[in-house]
């Protein structure tokens, strides 16, 4: 019997569209497994299968082949999402309740008991910075307001899963920064994380793990690290030269590297790879450059997303 | 059961109070009231029949006003949840969807009830004014009106889990009206000799509620001509009365969920 947190095995889900009944495909065997405790990143471009796995996981589509579980309960059930919380992309709530009344019957719909249920509405309202605004009607909000009036929700049944669809979209800096916070601090309650971003730097900070799903497929799935490439791709060196320096030294450096910039005082440019590099400098040297940084860059996660979409060829959004 | 009924009578708490909260509510509340200012002035102009026209107006505009509200308020009480994207974050908590649609249905009949109690007073409180007395026939009347609303929302709930609102709309009035003209139906099958016309009433007859069973003031029943302001029917009319209504929503619940279950958020 698996541990995990979420089991995903070959998953399938199939529309038809409303008169033609064509067929679309929108997840084609997704497999994955989320360990307790972790922070797992669900990566993809628009119409990938992301949000459609998690609405099948969270009940609100019905699964067309494939299984899944969550803490061991098949999905969907009740009792599966009895222990999860889930907040929607973009989050719509009842406009005309304060966000202490939508707490309130998130919490009756949990069967959280009445003493209790406001006792956890009181607390997590000041948790996500809505203190000030508990009496105002949610169609008042703004977008970050609302995001974090919907995590509130999420975590009024006190889950073990948290599943959060594009928890960041839309956010401004602040926004996403205190959404981050808010996984940290879940995580190290010993929640475990499910969730999807586009915003890819948010995701290599946060992810212990991450699955890139392209296609309704899961391309690749491990530690941020592990899928990237550790070779040095390039370094971009940043050397002093003076306004003045012969002009045949100018371009004899440049030509050692690609993508230059003079700037005043200054020469930057990108040399391939990393075994060049010392020449590269030791040359500059030669003609009275001085270096002020050397900097080389490896595949980041982003390298390997777009690598993933250019690999399936023209985009084609699913239904997502 | 008992978590159940805990979810069930959430959802019904916030649609009543998202109800109660919808300023067109208290406009139809309004139109009732002038509805009941008509029947005054109208009362007036036919000299010796003002309790008649009073007791009249009022029933019919309970009547209509109530089924009105049951139908714009039923048409998007499942469609509007999904169009808004509110049911994301209910259906993922721990509830049934068949409870989602009792809960739902629940609310509205509660703020369906109260709107028919806030007609009624505004039809009593005239036929004060014009010192009409309050008759067991009228409360029994209101009572069917009553139920009639709550029949007219089940058909509008039902529509509401599969089409839009606008087409929910047309559906649920057109078997409102089909509903009130079951005498006309069943006089149609009786004496045409069309035969496409006989087998299309028979149809209606057979999938449309009979509603002409609780607005029978001033119509005849087994030959008897019945009427708040003469002869009325009595409580067991009324039982039964409820009871088809009961059926008929339990019915069209069972259905709505059904449809409701197999759907596909998206």
């Amino acid at each position: 019997m698996s541990t995990a947190v979420v089991h995903v095995a070959n998953l399938a889900k199939t529309y038809r569209t409303p008169f033609r009944r064509k067929k679309v495909e929108a997840l084609r065997g997704v497999s994955f497994e989320v360990a307790p405790g972790e922070v797992f990143g669900f990566l993809g471009p628009n119409g990938a299968g992301k949000t459609t796995t998690i609405r099948c996981l969270v009940g609100l589509c019905a699964i067309t082949g494939g299984e899944a579980r969550i803490l061991g309960q098949p999905v969907p059930s009740r009792a599966a999402r009895a222990r999860l919380g889930f907040l929607p992309e973009h989050p719509y709530f009842y406009e005309y309740l304060t966000v202490g009344e939508l707490l309130d019957l998130g919490g009756r719909l949990c069967g959280v008991a009445g003493p209790e249920r406001r006792q956890r509405a009181a607390t997590l309202i000041e948790r996500v910075g809505l203190g000030h605004a508990r009496n105002l009607p949610v169609k008042k909000f703004s977008k970050g307001m609302m995001q974090r009036a919907g995590l509130a929700l999420a975590l009024i049944n006190r889950p073990e899963l948290l599943i959060l669809d594009e928890p960041m979209s839309g956010l401004d800096p602040i926004g996403r920064k205190e959404v981050r916070d808010l996984i940290l601090e879940q995580r190290d309650a010993g929640t475990t994380v499910l969730f999807s971003s586009h915003i890819l730097s948010d995701v290599e900070s946060l992810c212990d793990r991450v699955a890139i799903c392209v296609a309704g497929t899961i391309r690749d799935i491990g530690r941020p690290r592990d899928l990237v490439d550790a070779t040095t791709l390039d370094t971009d060196v940043r050397l002093a030269l003076a306004d003045d320096a012969p002009a045949d030294a100018v371009a004899a450096i440049s030509a050692r590297g690609s993508a230059v910039r003079r700037m005043p005082g200054e020469l930057v440019m990108t040399v391939a790879g990393a075994d060049d590099v010392d020449a590269v400098l030791a040359f500059a040297h030669g003609h009275g450059a001085r270096v002020i940084s050397v900097t080389p860059r490896h595949e980041t996660l982003e390298d390997l997303f777009l690598r993933r979409v250019a690999d399936d060829g023209p985009r084609q959004e699913l239904v997502s | 059961m008992t978590a159940s009924v805990g979810r069930i009578w959430a959802v019904a708490l916030n649609t009543f109070r998202e109800a109660a909260r919808s300023k067109v509510l208290y406009g139809l509340v309004g139109l009732v009231f002038v509805i009941n200012l008509l029947a005054v002035v109208v009362g007036e102009m036919s000299l010796t029949q003002q309790a008649r026209v009073a007791r009249d107006f009022g029933l019919a505009g309970i009547s209509i006003a109530g089924a009105l509200t049951a139908i714009y308020l039923g048409v998007a009480l499942l469609y509007g949840e999904i169009q808004r994207r509110t049911i994301y974050a209910i259906i993922s908590k721990p509830i049934g969807r068949w409870e989602f649609v009792v809960g739902k249905y629940l609310g509205m009949a509660l703020v369906l009830t109260l709107a028919v109690v806030l007609f009624a007073l505004a039809m009593v409180l005239l036929l004060r004014f014009q010192d009409v007395p309050l008759t067991g026939a009228v409360i029994r009347a209101v009572v069917l009106a009553w139920f009639e609303v709550l029949t007219v929302a089940a058909v509008a709930v039902f529509f509401s889990s599969f089409s839009s609102p606008f087409l929910s709309g047309i559906f649920a009035l057109a078997l409102w009206i089909i509903g009130r003209l079951t005498p006309d139906l069943r006089a149609a099958v009786a004496s045409t000799h069309t035969p496409w016309i006989k087998y299309a009433a028979k149809g209606a007859l057979a999938i449309v509620p009979d509603l002409h069973l609780y607005a029978l003031s001033g119509r005849a029943i087994d030959g008897t001509h019945v009427s708040v302001n003469g002869t009325f029917v009595g409580w067991g009319y009324v039982a039964t009365g409820a009871l088809h209504g009961a059926l008929w929503i339990g019915a069209l619940l069972v259905l709505a969920c059904a449809v409701f279950r197999k759907r596909d958020f998206v």
